[in-house]
Parts: structure tokens; C-alpha cells; sequence
């Protein structure tokens, strides 16, 4: 892993601290690795306060935190792009519509430094997917200093809940 | 030939049995027919066309009222075709044990909504495949009155999850379309959840 992985895993674990989520729900990416581990037990941030689960599919996960929601507890998914196709139908037809402030971590993949021969053709489209959707979603990328991610992290959970409606922060943990 | 329970009467029952209990009610008839039978309830989610989702929205709530002392239960009325769909949850379920979660399936054998196509439930055992994955529970629950009055009311008491599965019927009465606009739905049934003063030991 490059320094810099290593770095903006860390903002983006200082992000989901500053949101404090009950529940961290999770389909892992290896790119996800950092992250994840903090939340798993022995990492710094598992405790008996917070449930970390995974869930099978992401539709799942979206229809699960979206009772949460109901039930108002701050929650959080963690999972890579190429389950943005899996869980299109979800969004729209549950929290989408009944304004849920659902909230999303999704790894990026594709791009330079993609290593996999494949995965691009579904993930380089996750930004068309999620706009021809109307899902709301903000980037962090090689283009924002990342001093900045775990403050946009903060602020993409908060207009969730100020805008009554799913948010996803795409994050490229690869360098891209 | 012996005659089944038809579903409007099983809802009937359920809302009955969990009249102030959250239920989260699965798309299509059921929620026509439950409003025919119970009119709107504060305490009914109504999810509208999320097919494959009740278990796992269920699983949620169940999750997010775990320690939530205004809720003893967490009620999901599932079809079989939706069920087949979001079939996952049934082992997430198992993994998470949501102890307030119960799951009815009111199985007609087919997607009733859609013209009366048969899924695939005929040949699945559900009770078997959530007491493979872990739930507290499962039961097939004889299609008549007393038998599911009877199941829902030992449900009401028992440790959960808890799956029930009740055959039913294929009559559809006639009912009108429900159009409410989801917002509404949402915000009803969440001002319900966290203001209802629940029969629990004590509100706090
Ligand atoms: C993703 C998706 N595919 C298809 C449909 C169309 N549809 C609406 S209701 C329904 C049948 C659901 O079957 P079941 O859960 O058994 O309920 P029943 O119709 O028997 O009451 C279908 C297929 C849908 N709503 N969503
Ligand atoms: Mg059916």
C-alpha cells in the first residue's frame, strides 16, 4: 500500500469517527482493508457501543440502513463500486422516496494505478450509474487535499440529513 | 376441499395481534388489503413497491429498537415471491439475531399482484432454511383462525427471530390503489415509532 493509501484510509476512518455510527455495515473491498480493520474487532475503533456487521448484498445493506434510519440511529456503509448496480433498484424504491438520510462510504476502482483487468468496466460508470439515478454523491480523489476528507466526510453525513434523502462520498483509496 | 385462510382475514389477525407494535407491511396487496381491514394505522410502514426489502428493512428497525423499551417486537409481513427476492436476509438474520424480529410469510404460492404466476415457493421449506441459519424460531403455522391466532400470540411473548409461515388464500377483494405519497408514509410511521408510549415494562 502507498503512503498515500495509507493516508487518505486514515481521513476517511476520521471521518466516519466524526459521524459516531451505531452501526457500520460492510461489503469489503481489498482496498478497504485499513478502514475496515479499525472497525473490526482488535481495531481501534470496535467497541460494545457499535455493531459492525457484513451484509450479503448491498441492496441488503441499503434496505437495513434505511430501518435504521426509521429507527434513528446513525449508521454506515462501507463497500466498493462495482455494488452501485446491485443496489440502484433499493435506493430508488425505499429511502430515495421515503427521504431517508441513509449515508455511504464507497471504494473507487478503475482508473490509473487499476491493477485489475476487468473491474473498470463496470466501476469507471459509477459516477454515470449514480447520476442518471439522481443519487446524490460527493468525490474525493487525488484532487482534493486530504486535509480535506475527513471534513467533507463530516459534512456529506450531515446533508444527508439535512437534505432528507442517501448520500454517498466516493472515495479513491488507490491514488487515482 | 379443506378450506385455507384467505389473506385480508390473516391480516385481520396480525393487526389484532400487534395493533401497537411496529409492523412493516410488503408491497402490493397486502397493504391494500390491510388497509381494507384496518384502515391506516400509525404503526403500519407501508412500503409501497420496495420488493425483496421488508425482511431486511425489518431487520433494521429490529435493530435500531434493540434496547428500545416503547417496542417489544418488530413485525414484517412478508410474500413468498418478496422473500424469494431479499432472500439473503433470512441469513443475516441469523448472524445478527435481532431478538425483537418477526417475520410472518403469508404464502399464496404466487405473485398475486402481477397476474397470478407461481414463484418458487412450493418446494422450499422456509421454517428449515431460517432454523438452518440460526433463528431462534421458525414454524409452519396450519392455514386456519384459531392456529394462527394462537402462533401470532405465542410470537408476541417468545425471543425472537422468529419466522412464521401461513399458507393463504388467493381471493383478492376488491380494493382501491393506495397512491399516498411516501414522505408521508415515512414521516407518519416515524413520529409513531419515536413518540409511542408502547406497552413495554415501562416508557421511559
Ligand atoms: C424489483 C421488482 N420486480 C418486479 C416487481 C413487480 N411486482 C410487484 S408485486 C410482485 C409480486 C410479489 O409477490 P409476493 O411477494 O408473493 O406477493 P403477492 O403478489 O403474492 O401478494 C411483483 C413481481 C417489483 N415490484 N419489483
Ligand atoms: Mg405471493
Amino acid at each position: 500500500m502507498s503512503a498515500s493509501s495509507v493516508e487518505r484510509s486514515q481521513a476517511v476512518i476520521e471521518g466516519l469517527e466524526s459521524i459516531d455510527p451505531r452501526h457500520v455495515l460492510y461489503l469489503p473491498s481489498s482496498t478497504l482493508k485499513q478502514v475496515l480493520a479499525h472497525f473490526l474487532p482488535g481495531g481501534a475503533g470496535a467497541g460494545p457501543e457499535r455493531r459492525v456487521y457484513p451484509i450479503p448484498r448491498e441492496e441488503e445493506g441499503i434496505s437495513i440502513l434505511s430501518g435504521l434510519a426509521l429507527a434513528g440511529q446513525r449508521a454506515v456503509m462501507i463497500f466498493q463500486d462495482n455494488g452501485v448496480g446491485n443496489l440502484l433498484t433499493s435506493l430508488l424504491t425505499f429511502p430515495r422516496p421515503y427521504h431517508l438520510p441513509i449515508f455511504g462510504i464507497v471504494a473507487r476502482r478503475g482508473g490509473l494505478g487499476e491493477y485489475n483487468s476487468m473491474i473498470h468496466t463496470i466501476s469507471e460508470r459509477t459516477e454515470a450509474l449514480l447520476d442518471a439515478a439522481g443519487v446524490r454523491y460527493f468525490q474525493l480523489d487525488s484532487r482534493t487535499p486530504v486535509a480535506e476528507w475527513a471534513p467533507t466526510i463530516t459534512k456529506g453525513h450531515t446533508f444527508a440529513h439535512t437534505t432528507h434523502q442517501p448520500v454517498l462520498v466516493l472515495v479513491n483509496l488507490m491514488g487515482g | 376441499m379443506r378450506r385455507v385462510l384467505q389473506r385480508p382475514e390473516a391480516l385481520a389477525l396480525l393487526d389484532a395481534a400487534f395493533s401497537d407494535q411496529p409492523v412493516v407491511l410488503t408491497l402490493g396487496g397486502t397493504i391494500r388489503e390491510m388497509l381494507a381491514v384496518a384502515g391506516r394505522k400509525p404503526n403500519h410502514l407501508y412500503s409501497l413497491d420496495a420488493m425483496g426489502q421488508t425482511l431486511a428493512i425489518g431487520l433494521g428497525l429490529a435493530l435500531g429498537l434493540d434496547g428500545d423499551r416503547r417496542h417489544e417486537k418488530v413485525v414484517v409481513v412478508e410474500g413468498d415471491g418478496s422473500l424469494l427476492m431479499g432472500f439473503s436476509g433470512l441469513a443475516t438474520v441469523g448472524h445478527l439475531q435481532p431478538t425483537k424480529l418477526v417475520l410472518v410469510v403469508l404464502d399464496n404460492g404466487v405473485y398475486l399482484a402481477t397476474g397470478g404466476q407461481p414463484t418458487a415457493a412450493a418446494g422450499i421449506d422456509f421454517a428449515a432454511t431460517a432454523r438452518a441459519c440460526g433463528w431462534a424460531e421458525a414454524r409452519d403455522v396450519p392455514s386456519d383462525f384459531e392456529s394462527l391466532r394462537e402462533s401470532l400470540g405465542w410470537a408476541r411473548g417468545a425471543q425472537g427471530p422468529i419466522l412464521l409461515r401461513v399458507k393463504v388464500g388467493t381471493e383478492q377483494p376488491k380494493t382501491d390503489y393506495f397512491l399516498e405519497d411516501p414522505v408521508l408514509l415515512s414521516r407518519q410511521f416515524q413520529d409513531w415509532l419515536l413518540r409511542a408510549e408502547g406497552t413495554g415494562a415501562s416508557a421511559v
